[in-house]
Formats: structure tokens, sequence, C-alpha cells
């Protein structure tokens, strides 16, 4: 039984919800496809290219757990958005360990840090499309001037 | 007297006046600052007796910063002296009739409640907005240090300084970015 509904739902949705990427823009890219033609073989290949970041990554930064915090010793504010925009999607989601590459309290730490920048507007171009662009335009009390202190943190 | 000596007691007591940036600054502790020169705390010949305090200049009033959910959370009392003419205003409501008020009730509230207390506050001018008629800023000789610096947004920082900004982190090599 559980496996004729496992079929019938798969199906429904193969007819009904057919994934289809649409992008307006042109998506940035790690792979990007090779074609080859040697002898009446043609050959696809998926061949990684360089990233934008290598030039400008710090070279400790290839470590695998790499915290600013542990590692550099820095104090990051909710205020320097330079660093924490890049463990941010460009619809505001914070991005998973797996990929940041914290130790479990940074990581935790940066996600309260990064909530608390865009609550007070300091990065209001990276966040979904429905967003205020314009922190001033936001709802009741939310559209005045904010802070917090990092005090509050409790990892 | 000499003429040195006359110039030094006009300029002890004469009074000075600052300018205040109110943006992104915490209202009470901007209170604690302009109020010591207000009353003239900050200089020598201070004594309670002694008219020595200086005029301030508040601009930008409209675009100061509470910390968390301060905007909700602190409350304006008010009562008519009527039975149930007790009202209670949020920060944010009140700052949003006039966005002077909060300003001006902190550097208020700093002071004791004596009978100096509402001459001080005469030589207080507060504006919400950065435009101070002219008649005032030609007396403006100092500029109050805000203990707060104004935290820049990431849309306006300059494209140079974001291309140049080092990286901390790159995609693994199965990302599939968005």
């Amino acid at each position: 039984m559980a496996s004729l509904l496992k079929v019938a739902t798969s199906t429904l949705r193969s007819t009904l919800w057919q994934t289809r990427s649409v992008a307006t823009t042109t998506p940035q890219l790690i792979k990007e496809i090779q074609e080859k033609q040697e002898n009446n073989v043609r050959t696809y290949e998926g061949v990684n290219i360089e990233s934008e970041r290598s030039e400008k990554l710090l070279k400790s930064a290839c470590q695998t757990t790499f915290c600013p915090e542990c590692t550099l010793g820095l104090d990051i504010k909710h205020t320097d958005v330079l660093i924490l925009s890049q463990y941010v999607r460009s619809d505001g989601c914070m991005l998973p360990r797996r990929i940041t590459g914290l130790c479990y309290r940074q990581q935790k730490k940066m996600g309260t840090l990064v909530t608390m920048a865009q609550k007070a507007g300091l990065m209001p171009n990276l966040g979904p499309s429905w967003s205020k662009k314009d922190p001033k335009q936001r709802y009741g009390w939310k559209k005045f001037n904010k802070y917090f202190l990092e005090s509050t943190i409790k990892y | 007297m000499s003429i040195a000596k006359r110039v030094q007691q006009w300029a002890t007591f004469a009074r000075t006046w600052h300018i205040y940036d109110c943006t992104w600054q915490n209202p009470f502790e901007s209170a604690a600052l302009v109020k010591t020169h207000l009353m003239g705390l900050h200089k020598p010949i201070y004594h309670p007796m002694n008219d020595c305090g200086d005029h301030v200049v508040l601009i930008n009033t409209k675009e100061i910063a509470l910390p968390g959910d301060e905007w909700i959370k602190r409350v304006y009392f008010h009562h008519t002296g009527y039975p149930g003419g007790a009202s209670w205003t949020l920060a944010w409501q009140l700052h949003e009739k006039d966005p002077t008020m909060v300003m001006k009730k902190a550097v208020y509230n700093s002071m004791h409640g004596n009978l100096q207390r509402r001459h001080t506050m005469q030589r207080l001018h507060l504006f919400s907005g950065d435009s101070v008629p002219d008649e005032i800023l030609q007396n403006v000789t100092n500029q109050i240090r805000t203990p707060r610096t104004v935290p820049q947004r990431l849309d306006h920082i300059d494209k140079e300084t974001l291309e140049n900004f080092p990286t901390i982190m790159d995609y693994p090599k199965d990302y599939i970015l968005r």
C-alpha cells in the first residue's frame, strides 16, 4: 500500500510540479559545462572554474575551521557588515556550517549578529524579493533606528 | 585690570554655543553629555549659584537610535489631573508625533528637579533635521564628540571597498550559488 502511494505521489509530482530554474540574470557558477568533439565522440564535462574569491581569500581561511574570532582574535560587532555579508545568501539567509566552516559556537554567534544587522537595517540589499529595501519604510516602531548590544548574545 | 586679564574674564564668563549631532545616538547616553555642557559642569568655575551654563544645539533628533526593542518597551506617562486621565505613550509613538520630544525629555529628566532646571532647558535648542536657522548656527563654536559611531549600511559602501575587502571563506566545489 505504501509503495503504491509513493508511486502515485511521485507520478503526480512529476506531472504537476516540473522543476524549472528561471533566472532573470546570469547566475554565478562554480562549474562550467565544456563541450568536446573527438572522432565521432562528443563529451560534455563539468569543469570547476576559478572562484572570483580566490585572489581576495585570506591564506588561513582555506583551513577546515576558520573563525574570525577563534583564529584571528577579531571582536566582530553587528555593524561589521562587510564581514557578516559574506556569511549570508543573496536572500538574507544564513549559510549552513558545512559551507561557512565556522565552529559550532561561532556559527550560532554569527547567525545572531546577522539577525542584529538585518534588524538594524544595515544590510537592506541582502533580503528576500518581497522585503522593503528601505529600512525607513518599515511598519510601526521598526522604521526607527535601533542598535544592539553584543553582550546580549548568549553564546 | 590689564587688557589680557579683561579678555580672559570675558572668555571665562561668555556663553559658548555647542552643536551635537544626534544621528544614531542613544538619547539617554547623550543626555548625560549634553547636561554637563548645558549646566556648565565642565567648567572649573562651576558652582550651583554661578550662572555659567552654555547653549547646546541638538540636530537630527529624528535620527536617534534606541537599543534592542526599547522603542516598544519605554513608556511615557501623562496624567491630565482628571479621573481616568492617565495615558501611557510608547517611545516610538511619541517620536512619531514629535521627533524632538524623546531627546528633550531625556535631557530634562537627566537633571535634578530644582528651580534652575526650566531656565537651563531654555538654553537647549532642538531640531529634528539638519537645517538650523542661520542666527543660531553663526554662534556655534564647538562640536560635542558623539559616543557612538554611525554604522555604515552595506548598500552605501562604495564598490571599490566592497571588491577589495578580503574574503574569509570560499564556497565548496559542489555548492550552488544563489
